[in-house]
């Protein structure tokens, strides 16, 4: 409704202003172009996707469609999305939900509550769900104190089956189509937040970092995704560069032959001999953190020091005191990862002045077994225990059970087991954090938005928000 | 071993001694002379070699100085004046620009000697340049291009290098930048047919197969290069080497590519394959295998003719000589042809023709001569009894005369004259008949030793003497000679006939010897007696018929002895010399004429 109150604003302050304020006001219409280098194969929230990227599209696609209860904060805590408000008992037993009057879902209809619980039990195994009129009754298998996060997630948003194909959401877009390499999206007109300034949102999947380039460069597209080390050269011709926090981390995560106490003294070593912050501010381009803790200190609040080991500077003549074979090692990259692979190349050139011999191992099939692999790990911008124990999760249980034999908090754990725990993973140099990158995209200058950035904090698309100024018509 | 096998060997020989020779030969001009086409193409090659690295670092140079010259690197070289060398604006630079150059390599560093941004390997940045590690004067700004080992992201090249340097205020930014050594390079190369270039870069610490590059890319097979690579990387010395190739061998040159230091950065090998070479020795020596073929079978050919000219008529000849020691004397070569073959059969021919003539004029001699003894023997012999028929004729002419019993006594006298007179001549005549009418022997089984001791028996008269001094009689007779096939009556006329001579030839006594012995499968009967002997003249006519030597002989008495022999099938002779005594000696075959196999 904002946007309306502000069209008549608009209308009311006269022609005379109008070409002052042509910049500046948001106009309606067009259809934002999006290309990305992942592909997204079902819409479906509860579906998994194949790949990493395709998770991460997955995220950010998925929210514009449907829409969870509540949502992370990006200034901290939650916020509500189709819940107004929420609740719940002392211990975390039973939570109630109060829903958003006069959500439409994208066929017309209105969102009710027991569509609400219905889309909960479909996935939320175990949970009890039920309606109290417009409240929604959460009752987990077991009390979690940290439920509201948990239904924060993109996997618990509302989705209205009203077939096993036909899914409907009451998020400001829907799905018009999904094509193996293209997904278009219109304007939810109905949206409860207003309509969104674009007519549509375009976004064609598995384009190449080259490709996208020179489509946002020749006007072919709004936005497309960026690597750090191009920043400079979309600067350059004028674009926009739009960032999230810090939300993935590179870590070099040792293999069980090379996790033993004799190989304590190379993994210290070599995690000494990787100049992050080269990383971090030439390679990336500024636009990435030197790691040396695993959570970033914008998400754990307190500082790395208070978790990272002391990695002494690796010289020629300390690693010479290991034997030939240690000092020899293999490190595997993710080959679609470029910025693994540049990050890869660089950690071997770092090693090898220091003495190692390091081989970047970037396999396109069947390789001989690695040494060490340089891992990127998407972290869940939440909470510090909810990133934590994702970082768990997604780095491995083998590698996890490697670093340390310390389990991981439970749900809303205190921050100092947070630390605790992220200490103990760090502390034998098993899994060495390298850097934090955040998610960048080259934004076209012509991309406005109207409230917050293109990409939230937390990497969201904030596209209901967007508007495509039109290029100045010449009198 | 025979005329024609000689000359088909002697041929043979010669022909594949020759073939040999000339096989040998040529095979070994060939060799040298390519192996001065061999050491011309290499040195050509090499110079090329040498050209297109002059003409590389020449373009790698102008490259380079194009870059420098650039508004990028302008720009570069400010901003890392105002930021005091921090690369993180410019690390990304080098690969546009080596790019658009045609580079290889790109690095960009601050005269501090830090790497500011690579594009062969981005990931440096921030690194000393390893051209740079110690003064930076040491580098020369502007110099001649250089071979110089490159670091890449788990990998080292060689590159053909040059080095420029930017200035900006007060501060310089060097441009060391390159292209790759690779199959690019040996590509470019104008290549004669058989010959092939091969870059070794030595950038590894060992020989490694995957250094050895040609215009194809990464060499297959390089194993036959590395020794020769290991030698000139220890020696820096150029090497040279036959390489044994699947396709055959192959003559390689290796010649150092030193760096900036000296130090052996490649290794350049030149390969002319002996291909051709082979190619062409196998032909000739196939020629010469087939040469040598022709060269024997010709040589067959020809000793095979060559032998059939001069050996027919050899053989022709042999058998010819053969065919008049049988007797037949007019045989004759139909043997055609000149030169001394055709004189030699001409010659026989001549000699057989002339045989036949001396042989029928010589019995047409002794046919004459027969008649004339035969003639002056009859007359002999007739005359003696004759001549008291005359007398006896003419006292009865003159009796006439006498009273009738004178008359009838004279008669009765001469009538007893005459008739003993005709006796004597009927006699003289029927000797002569009997010769003239030899019968034909009887052969059977007879004892030779018998028949000798019977003649020996008939004349122990004469031979204990009487009114003539005796002769001694020695039989020495075999007894194991056993029998021969005979006719023991005509055998036995022969010896008394001979006996009869030796008698004749001991007037005053003498010893008188018969022998028999076995010879071989041969009967030897021999005669000898110690009489007077015989000379050589007597010796020669002694079988003549009518032939003596003796007042009253007939001169029949031998010439029966020789027939009787000569129709047993067998041989006599005589052995004497005057005063010496005679001996004869018969030898017999034991079986009769035509019953030997």
């Amino acid at each position: 409704m904002k946007r309306f109150r502000f069209a008549s604003l608009a209308l009311a302050s006269g022609f005379a202003a109008a070409a002052a304020v042509h910049a500046a006001r948001p106009q309606y219409g067009g259809t934002l172009r999006v290309e990305t280098q992942a592909t997204l194969r079902a819409i479906d929230p509860a579906g998994d996707a194949a790949d990493r990227e395709g998770a991460t599209l997955a995220r950010r696609v998925r929210p514009l469609v449907f829409e969870t209860l509540v949502q992370v904060d990006p200034r901290g805590g939650l916020r509500p999305l189709l819940a107004t408000a929420w609740e719940s008992d002392a211990r975390g037993a039973r939570w109630r939900f109060r829903l958003r009057s006069g959500v439409a879902l994208h066929d017309g209809t209105p969102l009710e509550a027991w569509q609400v619980a219905a889309s909960l039990r479909m996935t939320a195994d175990g949970w009890t769900t039920s309606i109290d009129g417009e409240v929604i009754v959460v009752q987990p298998s077991a009390p979690r104190a940290d439920l509201a996060w948990e239904l924060s997630d993109a996997r618990h948003a509302i989705v209205v089956r009203r077939s096993a194909s036909e899914l409907t959401g009451s998020g400001p877009f829907r799905v018009e189509r999904l094509e193996p390499a293209r997904l278009v999206l219109r304007a939810h007109d109905r949206y409860w937040g207003g309509r969104p300034f674009v007519d549509a949102v375009a976004i064609d999947m598995n384009r190449m970092p080259s490709a996208q380039l020179a489509s946002i460069e020749s006007g072919r597209a709004e936005i497309v995704d960026l690597q750090p080390a191009d920043t400079r050269r979309v600067v350059q011709r004028g674009l926009q560069v739009a960032a999230s926090r810090p939300l993935d981390l590179f870590v070099l995560a040792f293999e069980p032959h090379r996790a033993a106490a004799a190989h304590d003294a190379v993994r210290r070593a070599l995690a000494g001999a990787v100049d992050r912050a080269a990383i971090a501010s030439v390679l990336l381009q500024g636009r990435a953190d030197a790691a040396e803790a695993l959570l970033p200190s914008w998400l754990s609040g307190y500082s790395p020091s208070l978790v990272a080991p002391e990695f002494p500077r690796a010289t020629r003549a300390s690693t010479a005191a290991f034997p030939q074979e240690q000092r020899t090692l293999t490190l595997r990259v993710d080959p679609s990862d470029g910025v693994a692979k540049a990050i890869g190349d660089r950690i071997a050139v770092d090693a090898r002045e220091a003495g190692f011999t390091v081989a970047v191992q970037v396999p396109a099939g069947l390789a001989p077994r690695p040494d060490v692999r340089l891992v990127r790990i998407a972290l869940d911008p939440s909470s510090p225990d909810r990133t934590l124990a994702r970082f768990a999760r997604e780095a491995g249980a083998r590698s996890v059970a490697l670093a340390t034999a310390e389990t991981a908090p439970g749900a809303a754990a205190a921050i100092d087991g947070v630390a605790r725990f992220e200490r103990a993973l760090l502390k034998d140099a098993v899994i060495v954090p390298v850097v934090h990158v955040p998610h960048l995209y080259a934004v076209s200058e012509s991309v406005e938005t109207w409230d917050g950035a293109v990409v939230t904090p937390t990497g969201g698309w904030n596209f209901a928000n967007v508007w495509i100024r039109s290029k100045p018509q010449r009198e | 071993m025979t005329l024609r096998t000689r000359l088909f060997v002697l041929v043979g020989t010669i022909v594949a001694l020759t073939v040999v020779l000339v096989t040998v030969t040529v095979s070994a001009a060939a060799r040298r002379s390519f192996a001065a086409l061999d050491a011309q193409r290499t040195a050509v090659l090499v110079a090329q070699v040498r050209r297109e690295f002059a003409v590389e670092g020449e373009q790698v140079a102008q490259r380079l100085e194009r870059i420098a010259a650039s508004d990028a690197v302008q720009r570069i070289a400010n901003d890392l004046r105002r930021s005091a060398g921090d690369p993180a604006a410019s690390v990304g630079d080098a690969a546009p620009l080596a790019q658009a150059q045609g580079l290889d390599f790109l690095d960009i560093v601050t005269d501090q000697g830090t790497i500011v941004s690579s594009a062969h390997a981005p990931a440096r940045f921030g690194y000393r340049h390893p051209l740079l590690t110690g003064e930076t004067a040491a580098l020369d700004p502007a110099g001649a291009p250089f071979l110089q080992r490159v670091e890449l992201p788990g990998d080292a090249a060689l590159g053909m290098m040059a080095t420029r340097a930017v200035a900006a205020g007060d501060r310089r930014v060097y441009l060391i930048g390159g292209r790759k050594l690779d199959e690019h390079f040996v590509r470019a190369l104008v290549l004669p047919e058989g010959m092939r270039a091969v870059i070794y870069r030595n950038v590894e610490p060992a020989v490694s197969r995957r250094q050895f590059v040609d215009a194809s890319g990464v060499v297959v097979d390089s194993g036959p290069l590395e020794p020769l690579v290991a030698r000139v990387r220890e020696s820096r010395q150029e090497a040279r080497d036959v390489v044994r190739e699947p396709g055959g061998d192959e003559s390689m040159a290796a010649l150092p590519l030193p760096g900036r230091d000296g130090a052996v950065l490649g290794v350049l090998l030149v390969g002319s394959s002996s291909r051709e070479l082979s190619a062409l020795v196998s032909r000739i020596r196939w020629s010469g295998v087939a040469l040598g073929a022709l060269g024997i079978v010709f040589g067959f050919i020809l000793s095979y003719a060559v032998a059939s000219r001069v050996t027919r008529p050899v053989e022709e000849l042999a058998d010819a000589a053969r065919a008049v020691a049988r007797g037949t004397w007019d045989t004759r070569i139909e043997t055609a042809g000149s030169g001394e073959v055709g004189d030699l059969a001409a010659a026989f021919n001549l000699m057989t023709r002339q045989l036949v003539d001396q042989r029928d004029r010589l019995v047409q001699a002794e046919r004459v001569a027969a008649w004339r003894e035969l003639a002056r023997r009859l007359a002999h012999e007739l005359k003696n009894p004759l001549f008291p028929l005359r007398l006896t004729v003419d006292n009865l002419r003159r009796a006439r005369c006498l009273a009738a019993a004178e008359f009838d006594e004279v008669f009765e006298e001469s009538i007893g004259t005459l008739t003993s007179g005709l006796e004597s001549l009927t006699a003289v005549v029927g000797r002569f008949s009997d010769f003239a009418r030899m019968p034909v022997p009887v052969f059977a089984d007879v004892d030779p030793n018998e028949i000798a001791q019977r003649a020996v028996k008939l004349f122990q008269a004469q031979f204990a003497g009487g009114r003539r001094p005796a002769i001694t009689v020695t039989l020495d007779l075999d007894p194991s000679i056993g029998t021969i096939q005979a006719d023991g009556e005509q055998l036995g006329r022969a010896l008394t006939n001979l006996l009869l001579n030796a008698i004749d030839a001991m007037p005053d006594g003498g010893s008188l010897t018969v022998r028999t012995r076995r010879v071989d499968e041969n009967v030897v009967i021999a005669v000898a007696d110690t009489g007077t002997g015989l000379t050589e003249e007597e010796r020669s006519r002694l079988f003549t018929p009518y032939y003596t030597t003796k007042q009253h002989g007939t001169g029949l008495g031998l010439a029966i002895v020789q027939s009787v022999v000569a129709d047993h099938n067998g041989t006599i002779r005589v052995d004497s010399t005057p005063g010496g005594g005679t001996t004869f000696r018969i030898e017999l075959p034991p079986a009769r004429p035509g019953d030997r196999a």
